[in-house]
C-alpha cells in the first residue's frame, strides 16, 4: 500500500508546483481579479461616462444654467447644422491638427534622432531644449503674445519679415502663431519619444549597413525611419488628440479671432457654454467633437495598423 | 519619524474628504443644507484689488449687526460663469455684485431677484442718495434691482498733449475736427488713435459713442429692448457710415487687432508718443499712472467724445460702465439685515474708502470728499461729467444679456477689419436676444 501511494503523492506535489504560478492554467500568465480594476473603473465611470451621458441628455435641452433644463428636441442639433461658424470651427480644428502634425513630426524626428547620440554636448542641449515642455501652456501663450506685440515686440524690429506686424488681425497670421506656439511647446515631448526609440534601434543594423557601404542618408531612410514606425504612430496619435482639442492657446492668444477665424470647435464649445450660457448648444458641440475625434482615431488606427502593431525586431 | 505617518494620514483624510464632497455634490440640490437657519448673510463680489473696501464695510457692518455678513469673492475672469451656476441653487449668496442692465436681466426673468421698492419705501435714501443716471442702470422692467457699490467708469478720449502740440493739433471738440486731426497726425507719421482691438471691447466703445452722438441714446434703448428695426434705421446706417469713414482714413493704423489694452499694448502706444489719442474707460488714468507716472504728470490730456454736427445726441452724454451694483436674492432669510447693509453704500466711510483706492463713487455726498482723492482734479472732472450727463449709456456688452457678448464682440471686430459691411453688421446685431 505504502509503496503504491508514495509515487501518487509525489506526482500530485509536482503537478501542484507546476501549476502554481497561474490559476488560469491555460495562458500560464497570472491575471489579477476585477477588483484591481475597480478604482480606475469607478473613476472612469464617474468622470467620463456619467458626464458624457449627461451631455447627451443636455444636448436635447435648452438650459442657461438657471432653473431646470427644458426639453428642446432636436433644436440644438438642427441649429448647429445650419450654423456656418460650427462648420468653420470643425475645419479649423482639422486644419490646426494637420498643420500641427505636418510641422512637428519632421522637426521632432530629426531632433530626436540627433539627440539620441551619446555625445555630451547633445545631452546638454537636449536638456535645455526640453524646457518649454515644463512651462505651463498658459504662461507660454501669455509670453508669446507679448513677444509678438506689433509695436513693441519682435515684429517691430523685423519689419522686413512681419510687415505691419498684424499677426493677430489676419487669419493666416493668427493660425500661424497658434501652430508655431504649440510646436514650440510640444516638439520637445515628441523629440523625447523619438530619442528613446532611436536609442533602442540595435547598432548591428547600422554596422551591417556600413559594411554594405550605405551612407548616412541611406541609413536614415532605410534603417532609422522604418525602425521608428511604431513611435511615429504613437506620437502622431498624441498630436492628433492634442490638435483636435486645442483650446488654451486659442483662449489666450487669439480668443477665436479675428472675428471667428480661429474659433475651433473646442473654443466654440467653451464660448457657447461659459460666455453665452447656452449649455444645450454647447453640449451638442461637445458631442459632435467626440464623434469626429472617435472617427478620426478609428481611421488612424486602421490606416496605420496600430491595432495589430508588428514588432520592428523581426529578423534581428 | 512622524513625517511618513502624517503624510499617510493626510492622504487618507484628503481622499475621504474628496470622495465625501463628491457624493455630497451629487445629491446637494435635493438635500436640506445644514446651515439653513443660520444668522448670516453671504455677500458675493468680483475678486480684485477693490475687495479691500468691501472687506472694510463688512467689518463695519458686523460691529453693530446681530446678523453677520460674510464676504465671498470669485476671481474676476470666472465671476460671471460661477455666479450663473450657483445663483439658483443652495449655495446662492444673499447679495451679489453685478453690472446692472443685461447682467441681471436673466435673473430677474427667472424670478430670483428681489425688487428694492420695499427697501426704498422704508429708506428713500437708498435711491435719492445716488446720481440718477447711475441708479437707473440697475432698473429692470421699471423696478430697481441694484444699489451702486463701487465707482463709475465713463469712457473718455485720452490724448498725448505733446504729440498733439508737435503736430499743431488742438484737442478736437467736433467730429470734423477729429477727422482733420487724424489726417494731420497721419501725415506726421504718428498713429492717430491707439486701439486695443485684440480685446474687442475697446473697439465697441467707438460704436457706443458714434450711435449716441448720431442717433441719441434712444436708438440703442429701443434696440436693446427688442426692437430690431432700430438697427436698420437711417440713423444707425449713418453712424456706421461715419465710423467706416474714420477707419478708412487709417485713423487706427493697420495692426490694431494685434494690440491689446489688457497687456498694456495700447496705453504704451499713447504714453510713448507713437499714438495721439485713445478712447478708453476712466481706469486708463490709473493704468498709465502705474506704468508711466511722468507722462501722466506732464502730457496726459483727457476729455469727452466730440460732438457730431447735425447729430441727435447731447454732447454731454456718456457711455461706459456706470457703476457696479449689489442686487438681492428674493429668498434671502434676512431682508432687514440686507437693507441695513445696503445703507452703508452711501455712508461717508464708503465714499472715503472708495476714493482712497482710486474709485469714484456716485453718491450725492461724494463731492464733500473729492479733495481727499488720489487725484482731485481728475476725480472732480469725472464727477461733474457724470452728474450733468443727460444719459449714461451702459457698455453694450453689459446692457445686453451675457448670451449676446460674443456676437457683439465679433461683429464690432469684423466691421473694423472689413469682413463685415454695414448691412452684415446690422443683421448680426438683429440676431441678439433682447434684454
Amino acid at each position: 500500500m505504502t509503496t503504491a501511494t508514495a509515487p501518487a503523492v509525489d506526482s500530485e506535489k509536482t503537478r501542484r508546483r507546476a501549476t502554481r504560478p497561474g490559476r488560469a492554467a491555460g495562458t500560464g500568465v497570472s491575471r489579477p481579479s476585477f477588483v484591481w480594476a475597480a478604482p480606475a473603473a469607478v473613476f472612469f465611470g464617474l468622470f467620463a461616462i456619467v458626464p458624457l451621458l449627461l451631455v447627451v441628455v443636455l444636448s436635447f435641452t435648452s438650459w442657461n444654467g438657471l432653473g431646470s433644463p427644458e426639453f428642446a428636441g432636436l433644436d440644438n442639433w438642427s441649429k448647429l447644422l445650419d450654423d456656418p461658424v460650427m462648420l468653420k470651427s470643425l475645419w479649423l480644428s482639422l486644419l490646426l491638427t494637420v498643420l500641427g502634425v505636418v510641422v512637428q513630426t519632421p522637426i521632432s524626428i530629426l531632433l530626436g534622432v540627433w539627440a539620441a547620440g551619446h555625445q555630451r554636448n547633445r545631452a546638454v542641449l537636449s536638456a535645455i531644449y526640453f524646457v518649454p515642455l515644463l512651462l505651463s501652456i498658459t504662461a507660454v501663450s501669455v509670453l508669446w503674445r507679448a513677444v509678438l506685440d506689433p509695436n513693441f515686440g519682435v515684429p517691430s524690429q523685423a519689419r522686413w519679415l512681419f510687415g505691419d506686424g498684424n499677426l493677430f488681425g489676419v487669419q493666416a497670421g493668427a493660425i500661424g502663431v497658434l501652430v508655431f506656439v504649440s510646436t514650440w511647446q510640444f516638439t520637445p515631448l515628441h523629440t523625447l519619444i523619438y530619442q528613446g526609440a532611436a536609442r533602442a534601434i540595435p547598432q548591428v543594423l547600422y554596422q551591417a549597413a556600413q559594411i554594405d557601404g550605405a551612407g548616412r542618408f541611406r541609413q536614415f531612410f532605410h534603417i532609422t525611419l522604418p525602425q521608428l514606425r511604431n513611435s511615429i504612430v504613437t506620437s502622431m496619435v498624441l498630436m492628433v488628440v492634442g490638435g483636435l482639442t486645442t483650446f488654451d492657446t486659442v483662449l489666450i492668444l487669439t480668443q477665436g479671432g479675428p472675428g471667428t477665424d480661429t474659433t475651433n470647435s473646442a473654443y466654440y464649445m467653451y464660448q457657447k457654454a461659459f460666455k453665452s450660457f447656452e449649455f444645450g448648444t454647447a453640449s451638442a458641440i461637445a458631442l459632435l467633437l467626440v464623434l469626429v475625434a472617435s472617427f478620426v482615431s478609428l481611421v488612424m488606427v486602421r490606416l496605420t495598423g496600430y491595432d495589430k502593431m508588428r514588432s520592428t525586431m523581426e529578423g534581428v | 519619524m512622524k513625517r511618513p505617518a502624517q503624510l499617510l494620514r493626510t492622504a487618507v483624510v484628503g481622499g475621504v474628504t474628496l470622495t465625501l464632497s463628491l457624493s455630497l455634490a451629487a445629491c446637494g440640490n435635493s438635500g436640506d443644507s445644514a446651515d439653513g437657519g443660520s444668522d448670516k448673510i453671504h455677500i458675493l463680489v468680483y475678486g480684485d484689488a477693490a475687495n479691500k473696501v468691501e472687506k472694510q464695510l463688512v467689518e463695519t457692518f458686523n460691529k453693530t449687526s446681530k446678523v453677520k455678513a460674510v464676504l465671498d469673492t470669485i476671481p474676476g475672469a470666472d465671476y460671471q460663469a460661477k455666479l450663473q451656476t450657483i445663483i439658483s441653487g443652495k449655495q446662492a449668496p444673499d447679495v451679489f455684485f453685478n453690472w446692472g442692465g443685461g447682467s441681471i436681466k436673466p435673473y430677474v426673468d427667472a424670478g430670483l431677484l428681489m425688487p428694492l421698492d420695499d427697501f426704498i419705501a422704508k429708506d428713500p435714501g437708498l435711491e435719492s442718495n445716488f446720481l440718477p443716471s447711475v441708479f437707473n442702470t440697475a432698473v429692470v422692467d421699471g423696478k430697481p434691482y441694484g444699489v451702486p457699490m463701487r465707482g463709475t467708469q465713463p469712457v473718455l478720449l485720452f490724448s498725448n498733449k505733446k504729440v498733439l502740440a508737435d503736430a499743431g493739433v488742438a484737442a478736437p471738440r467736433t467730429w470734423s475736427e477729429l477727422l482733420t486731426a487724424v489726417k494731420t497726425l497721419k501725415a506726421k507719421g504718428v498713429t492717430p488713435i491707439a486701439l486695443g482691438g485684440g480685446d474687442k471691447w475697446p473697439t465697441q466703445m467707438w460704436f457706443q459713442y458714434m450711435y449716441d452722438r448720431v442717433a441719441g441714446p434712444d436708438l440703442f434703448q429701443k434696440a436693446v429692448g427688442g426692437d430690431k428695426s432700430a438697427w436698420a434705421s437711417p440713423d444707425s446706417k449713418k453712424a456706421l457710415g461715419m465710423l467706416k469713414e474714420l477707419i478708412d482714413t487709417g485713423a487706427f493704423g493697420s495692426n490694431y487687432d494685434s494690440v491689446k489694452f489688457t497687456d498694456g499694448g495700447s496705453p504704451a502706444l499713447l504714453a510713448t508718443g507713437k499714438a495721439a489719442f485713445e478712447l478708453m474707460g476712466s481706469w486708463e488714468y490709473s493704468t498709465l499712472q502705474d506704468a508711466y507716472p511722468d507722462f501722466v504728470k506732464k502730457d496726459l490730456g483727457y476729455g469727452g467724445f466730440p460732438t457730431v454736427e447735425g447729430g441727435k445726441g447731447d454732447p454731454n452724454n456718456l457711455a461706459g460702465n456706470t457703476n457696479n451694483y449689489y442686487s438681492v436674492l428674493k429668498n434671502t432669510e434676512h431682508p432687514e439685515a440686507v437693507a441695513e447693509f445696503l445703507k452703508l453704500m452711501y455712508s461717508d466711510e464708503f465714499v472715503k474708502a472708495q476714493l482712497g483706492i482710486g474709485n469714484l463713487p456716485t453718491t450725492t455726498n461724494t463731492p464733500k470728499f473729492l479733495n481727499g482723492s488720489a487725484n482731485p482734479a481728475y476725480s472732480t472732472y469725472q464727477y461733474e461729467l457724470v452728474k450733468k450727463a443727460p444719459a449714461f449709456q451702459l457698455s453694450w456688452d453689459q446692457a445686453y444679456p451675457p448670451a449676446a457678448t460674443t456676437t457683439i464682440h465679433q461683429a464690432v471686430q469684423q466691421f473694423f477689419n472689413g469682413q463685415m459691411g454695414a448691412d452684415a453688421f446690422i443683421a448680426a446685431m438683429q440676431t441678439l436676444p433682447a434684454a
